[in-house]
């Protein structure tokens, strides 16, 4: 039982990193001038995923039966979340520009990471 | 040698924390190498990509653009830069004595562009003339560079076919070039005609690139000297002919990012020497406490008929997989690190960065897993043979 709740903990961790890191150290562009450009609405996209996420590993945490199929519905977010920034929402059109630089690679890692926490805690469920 | 394998793997299953440990610190090694070794590589390759892409052994700038220090930083960093001399500065450089072939190229630093929030770089050559720059068009694009045309660097991040617009001019993308490292990827190259428009449109938004003669004006000239003849002599003569412009040699150019790369390598290959190092005394007392407090498992084994030969087979067979399983860990962890974050480093270092192709990356991934397997094994020599020599009754007897 105790087992099965370290992926919850772990996925509440990495939704923490997604939420604060998406509006501090992983943020999108700042443009100097004020205006927002795509990679702005990918790293509010990005929180609210990440939201969603932490939501999840606290429902784990708090509903403990029903940890099965709230495992197997974070792995469709996290799937979201590796698409958003990029292909589901544009971002800015240079490699060398920070949304690109830091805020895809470290978003993407992060949610396939925590997508693995919940593959493995929806595992782990399903056999006990 | 399979039952020997067998029971070393069933060994480390049953034991996964002491198996986590061996792997974790052999995993540290492998990161250090791997890691260690694709960053001097690619530093290399972007070294040498820089050589190939500048092809010429002498640029003409003029000579306010040696005091901004943008020229430099246009190859390596990217930054952008546009800077005017008279065009007919080509025409008095091939004048001179030893010189091959002169190709002009202009420079337009763009407003900021309608998919970026950053300038980017144009830079215009003549196809006909130009030797630097054109082999490596020609490698994406069969045809010519026609009007309104543009090739772009593999860091700008628009599809063959789509439109940009640079100064309000709509230009249509026909290449996206191969990646070189340097500041190159983040450059769009048009012909000159399209520089022309692309020049007059910016006047009209107010950005001026006349000079005082008010003729046409181009930024570089590069120049290829003839075999035989002496580059130093030929600049000499080419700084004392053509006033307001400098002649630069490539080589001072490649010598200053020669010295910075040999820097980070000496730096880096320091740190791989020290984890090295660092990690195989560790690992020799690890295996030393391991076998110390084995001792008793491994009498049993002796009583039940195991050979000494067997015992110590056992030992580094088990060390080995350890090493093996800690270096694919550290690999993945330092590919991991590496290549989602590979702009970042470029970006940090400020050096030409040219990633390693899949199958230099792919042996080496494999050389430093098997390293790590083989510095393992090698770390539990001196554990084994002691383990070899244990008298089983002795240690049974004692309860050690």
């Amino acid at each position: 039982m105790k087992k099965a709740m370290i992926p919850a903990c772990v996925m509440l961790a990495l939704s923490l990193v997604v939420i604060v890191g998406s509006q501090t150290f992983l943020s999108p562009c700042v443009h100097e001038d004020g205006s927002f450009g795509p990679c702005h609405w990918a790293g509010r996209a990005l929180m609210g995923l990440g939201c969603a996420n932490g939501v999840l590993a606290l429902l784990v945490l708090i509903f403990r039966k029903a940890r099965f199929g709230v495992y197997m519905s974070a792995m469709p977010v996290c799937l979201m979340g590796i698409l958003t920034p990029g292909t589901l929402i544009d971002l800015c059109h240079m490699s060398t520009m920070r949304c690109r630089m830091v805020m895809q690679p470290a978003m993407i890692i992060l949610f396939a990471a925590t997508g693995i926490a919940a593959l493995l805690g929806t595992l782990s469920s399903a056999k006990e | 040698m399979s039952k020997t394998f067998s029971l070393s793997a069933k060994n480390l299953i049953r034991k996964p924390g002491r198996t986590a440990i061996l792997a974790l610190l052999t995993a540290f090694l492998a990161l250090a190498v791997f890691g260690g070794s694709v960053v001097v590589l690619s530093l290399r390759s972007g070294l040498n990509s820089l050589e190939a892409r500048l092809g010429a052994d002498i640029i003409l700038v003029p000579t306010e653009a040696q005091s901004k220090v943008s020229f430099q930083n246009m190859f390596l960093q990217g930054t952008t830069g546009a800077f005017y001399m008279d065009a007919s500065a080509l025409e008095k450089v091939t004048e001179v004595e030893g010189v091959e072939k002169a190709a002009p190229q202009t420079f337009l630093a763009s407003l900021k562009a309608d998919c970026c929030s950053i300038k980017i770089q144009v830079i215009g050559i003549d196809p006909e003339k130009d030797f630097t720059v054109q082999p490596w068009i020609a490698r994406s694009l069969t045809k010519e560079l026609g009007d309104m045309d543009v090739a772009v660097g593999c860091k700008v991040e628009a599809n063959v076919g789509e439109i940009i617009r640079l100064y309000e001019q709509r230009c249509k993308v026909v290449a996206r070039l191969e990646a070189t490292g340097t500041g190159l990827d983040t450059a769009v190259y048009c012909n000159m005609d399209t520089m022309n428009a692309l020049l007059k449109a910016a006047e009209e938004k107010g950005v001026s690139h006349k000079i005082e003669s008010g003729s046409d004006v181009i930024s570089a000239v590069y120049i290829k000297v003839k075999d035989g003849c002496d580059i130093d002599a030929v600049n000499s003569r080419l700084n004392g002919h053509i006033r307001k412009a400098t002649a630069v040699r490539t080589r001072s150019m490649i010598t200053g990012v020669s010295d910075s790369l040999a820097g980070v390598s000496r730096t880096v290959s320091g740190l791989i020497v020290a984890v090295w190092m660092l990690a195989f005394i560790i690992l020799l007392l690890a295996f030393a406490l391991i076998i110390q407090e084995r001792a008793r498992e491994f009498a049993v084994l002796r009583l039940l008929g195991s050979s000494r030969r067997m015992l110590s087979r056992m030992v580094l067979t088990e060390s080995a997989l350890c090493g093996l399983l800690g270096g694919i860990a550290g690999v993945g962890l330092a590919a991991l690190l590496l290549f989602p974050f590979s702009q970042l480093i470029e970006s940090s270092l400020r050096l030409p960065y040219l990633m390693p192709d899949a199958g230099k990356t792919l042996l080496l991934a494999a050389g430093t897993a098997l390293l790590s397997a083989v510095m393992a094994a090698l770390a539990s020599v001196a554990a084994a043979y002691r383990l070899s020599r244990i008298d089983p009754g002795t240690v049974l007897r004692e309860g050690n």
